[in-house]
C-alpha cells in the first residue's frame, strides 16, 4: 500500500469477497449502484482524503483551534477543505436523492469515511456532526423545519452540532438543568448551559444548528422528561437570510491531548433570556429522537478508532521496512554478522501481526454493522435480523475499535521507538486523537452496560441468537477446509465458553449475584469483541484459502512448497490471501486461546472489586 | 463550442512497476490505473471553457476496457460524452497509430479545440498531440500553461526557458497541457452519479476505418539497473575523510 492511509486491497476484500456488497446492488434500494460505481467512489475517496484532508493533519494538530472575543476560530487549512468536501459531496453522500444525496449504500459509505478520517479525524467531524444534526430533523422535523434548518446544513451552509453534555450531566444525561420555557407563539425559551460541545462554535459555517437537550418546565426529572429543540446560533428570518444573534455564547474551548482541530466549546444559552428554540418532534421525545443521532455517533466514533489503527499500522510497517537497526539476534555474535531493517526482528514481527490482526477484525466488524443496516434497509423481510445485528454490535463496535485503537495507535509507537514518541512523526499524533474515541458518545464502560444490560436481551435474546449462529457457521465452514482445522477448533472453544458465560450471565442477572454482569460488563465486551473478530478473521480465511487453492492450481504449485514460497514474493494476491490466513491464525493462538479462562474468571464470581472497602484504595 | 479532450489511462505514479519475466511488457495484475496527470489538466481546462463560453466537451480514449474507467471518470468531472476507441490491434500502437485512430474517431466531430496533455507519463514520448493536430490538418501549440479565449481565437502561455511566449492560434487548433495550467477538480460524487447516463460510443478500428500500422515496435522492456549501495567514508580525521570523499568523486564517481 502506497497511500499509508488504508490498505484499499483489503477495504475492497471485505466489501466484495467478504461481504458480497453486490447482493445489494439487486435491491430495488440499491439498483442504480454498480461494483464499477463503488469502486470509483473508493478511489474518489482516496483522492479526497488525500489531497484535502490530510493536508490539514498536522497544522490543525499544532495550529489549534482558538477563542477571541467570544468566538472560535478553527485551523486555517479547515475552510478551503471544508468547501472541496462539501462540493465533492462526501457529507450527505449516503442520504436519498430526494434531500440532495446520492444514496450510496452505508456500508460503502464506511469505507470512505474510513480513508476520510484516517487522514484527520478532528477535520471529518465538522461534517460528520452536522450530518448528524440534519438527520435529526430530516427525521423528525416538520416540513417548514426540513426547510428552514435542514436544508442549509445538508448543502454545507450551515454546521450542526448535537448539546448533551452539561457539568452535572455527563454519563447521566437525565440529569441535565437546561430548560425550556414555553412562550406564547409555541416555540420556547432555552436556558442553560452545556459543556464539552465539539464544534460549539467554529468559523467554518455562517450559522450553527444545535439540537439541544432540555426538559420542558414542569416535565418529570429523568431521561423521560427531556425534550430536544432546534436551536441556531443566529436567528433566521423568514426570508431564509440571518438575523440577530440568538443569545447562544461561547464560554470558552478545552484545552486537551487530541483532536486539536475540533473545538470543544462550553456553550451558555440564553444568559440573557432570549434564546429561542423550536421543539423538534414531540415533548418529551428528547431521548428517544437524540438516540438517533447517537447511534450513529457512536458508530463513526468506532471507525475513528479503527481509522487511526489503520493509517497507524500502515505507518509503523512501512517504518519498520526501512528502519535498519540491530543484527538479528540469533547472529550477533557471528563477525559478519549485519544490522537488518527492524521488521525482520520477531518481536516487531509479532506486534506489526497484532496490529494487522485486530485491525482487519474491527474494519470487518465495523463494515459489517454498516452492511447489516444495508440490509435492513433494502430487505424489508428480513429487516428484524438485520436491525437486530446493528443494535447487537453498535456498543461493541464504539468500545471495541477504539480501544484497540489506542492500542494499535500505542504499539506504533513502540515500533517507531523514540522517534515515534516525537512529533516529526505522526504516530503520537493518532495517539492523542485516539483516545477521545474511548471517552465520548458515552464512555465504554457505558457502552459495556448498554451491551450486557440491554442488547443481550433485546428481541427476547434473538440478537445474539442469530450472531452466535453466523459465528457457528463459520466455524463449520472452516472445518471442513485442512489448513484451518486449528484455527477453527481455537474459535470454537471461545466461541463455546462465550457461549456458556453469557448463559451464566442472564442467571446472574436473575439472581442475587446481579453485581456480577454490572461488574464484569467491561471485561464481558472485550471477550465478545475478542470473539467476533476472530470470527470475522476466520471467514476470510475461509474465503481466502479458497482463492489460494485456485491460484496454486493456476499455477501448478498446489503440491510444491518451494512454488507456493516463489508466488509469495511475485503474485500479490497470493501475498494478501496468504497474510488474511496469518492473521486469522495469529489471532487465534494469540487472543482466542486466552478467552476460555477469561470466561471461567468471571463466572468464579469473584466480587473483590466490588467488594473492597473505599479506604483500601486511599490508604 | 465543440472541445474535445484526450485522455490515457496509465499506470498510477505511486504503482510499482514489474516487467514481465519475457520482457514483453509489464505486469498489469494489482495496478492502478489513473488518467494520465497532464491529460487532466486538459479535461480542466476543456470544462473550464466550456462553463465560460458554452458548448459540449467530448472526451475521448484509445485502449482496452478497462479505459473505459479513465473516460467515465472525466465525464463525472464534468464532461458531457465518451468515445472509446477499442481493438485489440491498438494494443500497444505507437503515437502514431494512436494519433491515427483519434483522428479517424474526431473528424466527424469537427472539433474546435482539442486538449492533451503534453506527454504520458507512462512512456514519455509526448507525440500523440502533435501528430493528431497534423493529420486533421489544424494548427497546434504545445505546453501551455495559460489559456484565454475570445473572438474565435486563443490567447496561450508557453514557458520556455527563462521567459515566456505569449502565442495566439485561431480555432480549430490543438493544444498540450502542461503543469500549472490550472488545479484539476475532483469528480464529485454527484458528478460520478450523473455520468452515469451519459453515452459513451465504443467504435473499433473497422469503424473507424483505420488499419493500424506497425511503424515502432517495442522489442523489450528492461527494468532499470538496481541502484547500488552507498558508500559511507569512515574514520576518525575529517581532513583524511574529505580527501577520500574528494578522491572517490573524481576516480570512482567521475564528477570532479
Ligand atoms: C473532546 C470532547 C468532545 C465532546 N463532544 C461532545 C459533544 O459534541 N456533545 C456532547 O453532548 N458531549 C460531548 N462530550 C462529552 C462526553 O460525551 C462526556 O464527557 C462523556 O459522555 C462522559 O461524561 P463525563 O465527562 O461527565 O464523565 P462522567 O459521567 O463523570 O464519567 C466519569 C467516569 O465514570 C464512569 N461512569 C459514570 N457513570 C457510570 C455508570 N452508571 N456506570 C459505570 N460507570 C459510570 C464513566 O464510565 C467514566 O469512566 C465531549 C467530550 C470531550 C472530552
Amino acid at each position: 500500500m502506497s497511500n499509508l492511509l488504508v490498505n484499499d486491497r483489503d477495504q475492497r476484500f471485505i466489501l466484495f469477497e467478504q461481504l458480497g456488497m453486490e447482493k445489494l446492488f439487486t435491491t430495488e434500494t440499491f439498483n442504480d449502484f454498480s461494483k464499477d460505481d463503488a469502486l470509483m467512489i473508493l478511489s474518489e475517496a482516496e483522492k479526497m482524503a488525500l489531497n484535502v484532508i490530510l493536508p490539514t493533519f498536522t497544522d490543525g494538530d499544532r495550529e489549534g483551534c482558538t477563542f477571541k472575543d467570544g468566538n472560535v476560530y478553527v485551523p486555517k487549512s479547515y475552510h478551503e477543505a471544508y468547501k472541496k468536501y462539501i462540493e465533492g459531496g462526501w457529507m450527505i453522500a449516503n442520504e436519498s436523492p430526494e434531500v440532495g444525496g446520492q444514496g450510496i449504500p452505508l456500508v460503502l459509505y464506511e469505507a470512505c469515511m474510513e480513508t476520510m478520517s484516517a487522514a484527520n479525524v478532528s477535520f471529518q467531524m465538522l461534517p460528520g456532526l452536522t450530518h448528524g444534526a440534519g438527520k435529526l430533523i430530516e427525521e423528525y422535523g416538520s416540513e417548514e423545519q426540513k426547510k428552514k434548518y435542514m436544508e442549509k446544513m445538508y448543502d454545507g451552509t450551515w454546521g450542526g452540532t448535537m448539546c448533551l453534555t452539561e457539568p452535572g450531566a455527563g454519563s447521566d444525561v437525565g440529569a441535565l438543568k437546561a430548560t425550556a420555557k414555553r412562550l406564547p407563539d409555541g416555540t420556547f425559551s432555552i436556558t442553560g448551559t452545556k459543556i464539552f460541545i465539539s464544534f460549539g462554535d467554529q468559523d467554518v459555517t455562517g450559522n450553527i444548528i444545535h439540537p439541544v437537550l432540555a426538559r420542558i418546565e414542569g416535565d418529570p426529572p429523568g431521561t423521560g422528561g427531556i425534550s430536544i429543540f432546534i436551536v441556531p446560533k443566529y436567528k433566521i428570518n423568514d426570508d431564509g437570510t440571518l438575523g440577530e444573534l440568538n443569545d447562544v455564547h461561547t464560554g470558552n474551548i478545552e484545552h486537551k491531548m487530541g483532536i486539536h482541530g475540533a473545538s470543544t466549546c462550553t456553550l451558555n444559552f440564553g444568559d440573557d433570556n432570549k434564546c429561542i428554540g423550536e421543539l423538534l418532534g414531540n415533548e418529551r421525545d428528547g431521548m428517544k429522537i437524540m438516540f438517533l443521532m447517537m447511534n450513529e455517533a457512536r458508530l463513526s466514533v468506532g471507525l475513528q478508532g479503527l481509522s487511526l489503527s489503520s493509517t497507524a499500522f500502515e505507518h509503523a510497517v512501512s517504518y519498520a521496512k526501512d528502519r535498519i537497526q540491530s543484527a538479528l539476534v540469533w547472529e550477533k555474535k557471528g563477525p559478519d554478522a549485519k544490522p537488518v531493517s527492524i521488521i525482520q526482528h520477531p518481536d516487531v514481527r509479532r506486534d506489526l501481526l497484532w496490529m494487522k490482526s485486530h485491525l482487519e477484525g474491527i474494519r470487518a466488524m465495523n463494515y459489517f454493522t454498516a452492511y447489516a443496516m444495508d440490509m435492513a434497509k433494502a430487505n424489508p423481510g428480513e429487516r428484524e435480523k438485520w436491525q437486530g445485528f446493528v443494535e447487537l454490535l453498535t456498543p461493541v463496535c464504539k468500545a471495541y475499535s477504539s480501544d484497540k485503537g489506542m492500542d494499535i495507535c500505542s504499539k506504533a509507537i513502540d515500533v517507531y521507538g523514540g522517534y515515534g514518541y516525537c512529533q516529526e512523526y505522526p504516530v503520537e499524533q493518532y495517539l492523542r486523537d485516539c483516545k477521545i474515541a474511548t471517552v465520548y458518545e458515552g464512555t465504554n464502560g457505558i457502552q459495556s452496560l448498554d451491551l450486557v444490560g440491554r442488547k443481550l436481551a433485546m428481541n427476547k435474546g434473538m440478537n445474539i441468537m442469530n450472531m452466535f449462529g453466523e459465528i457457528g457457521a463459520t466455524i463449520a465452514r472452516a472445518k471442513n477446509i485442512e489448513e484451518l482445522k486449528i484455527d477453527a477448533g481455537r474459535l470454537e472453544e471461545a466461541y463455546n465458553a462465550l457461549v456458556d458465560l453469557t448463559m451464566a450471565l442472564a442467571q446472574f442477572g436473575k439472581s442475587s449475584s446481579f453485581i456480577i454482569p454490572i461488574l464484569n460488563a467491561s471485561s464481558y465486551l472485550d471477550i465478545f469483541g475478542d470473539v467476533l473478530v476472530g470470527h470475522f478473521l476466520l471467514q476470510a480465511a475461509v474465503i481466502a484459502s479458497e482463492k489460494l487453492k485456485a491460484i496454486y492450481q493456476e499455477n501448478g504449485a498446489e503440491e510444491s512448497k518451494a512454488k507456493k514460497r516463489a508466488l509469495v514474493r511475485s503474485n500479490e494476491d497470493v501475498a494478501f490471501y496468504s497474510g488474511k490466513i496469518a492473521s486469522s491464525r495469529f489471532f487465534a493462538v494469540e487472543v482466542l486461546c486466552t478467552v476460555k479462562p477469561r470466561c471461567e474468571a468471571i463466572k468464579s464470581e469473584e466480587m473483590v472489586a466490588f467488594e473492597m472497602a473505599d479506604e483500601s484504595f486511599t490508604c | 463550442m465543440n472541445i474535445v479532450a484526450c485522455v490515457k489511462q496509465v499506470p498510477d505514479t505511486e504503482a510499482q512497476i514489474r516487467v514481465k519475466a519475457d520482457g514483453s511488457g509489464i505486469e498489469e495484475g494489482g495496478i492502478k490505473w489513473v488518467m494520465n496527470p497532464y491529460d487532466e489538466y486538459g479535461v480542466e481546462e476543456a470544462l473550464r471553457l466550456k462553463e465560460k463560453n458554452g458548448g459540449e466537451v467530448t472526451v475521448i480514449s484509445v485502449g482496452p476496457a478497462r479505459v473505459m474507467e479513465t473516460i467515465r471518470t472525466a465525464l463525472a468531472m464534468g464532461a458531457d460524452k465518451g468515445i472509446h476507441v477499442q481493438d485489440a490491434a491498438f494494443d500497444g500502437a505507437d503515437a502514431y497509430t494512436t494519433a491515427a485512430a483519434l483522428a479517424a474517431a474526431l473528424k466527424d466531430l469537427n472539433p474546435d479545440i482539442i486538449f492533451c496533455g503534453q506527454r504520458a507519463i507512462d512512456d514519455d514520448q509526448g507525440q500523440v498531440g502533435a501528430v493528431l493536430a497534423d493529420l486533421l490538418d489544424i494548427p497546434h501549440v504545445s505546453l501551455i500553461t495559460k489559456l484565454e479565449f475570445a473572438d474565435g481565437a486563443i490567447k496561450v502561455i508557453r514557458p520556455i526557458e527563462g521567459a515566456q511566449l505569449l502565442i495566439e492560434a485561431k480555432l480549430p487548433c490543438l493544444v498540450t497541457a502542461q503543469k500549472g495550467l490550472n488545479e484539476p477538480r475532483y469528480a464529485s460524487l454527484p458528478g460520478i452519479m450523473k455520468a452515469k447516463k451519459k453515452p459513451v460510443d465504443v467504435k473499433d478500428a473497422a469503424a473507424l476505418g483505420v488499419t493500424p500500422a506497425v511503424n515502432m515496435k517495442v522489442v523489450k522492456f528492461v527494468p532499470p539497473p538496481a541502484r547500488a549501495a552507498g558508500k559511507i567514508v569512515c574514520g576518525d580525521d575529517p581532513a583524511a575523510k574529505a580527501k577520500e570523499l574528494a578522491r572517490l568523486l573524481r576516480e570512482e564517481a567521475k564528477v570532479i
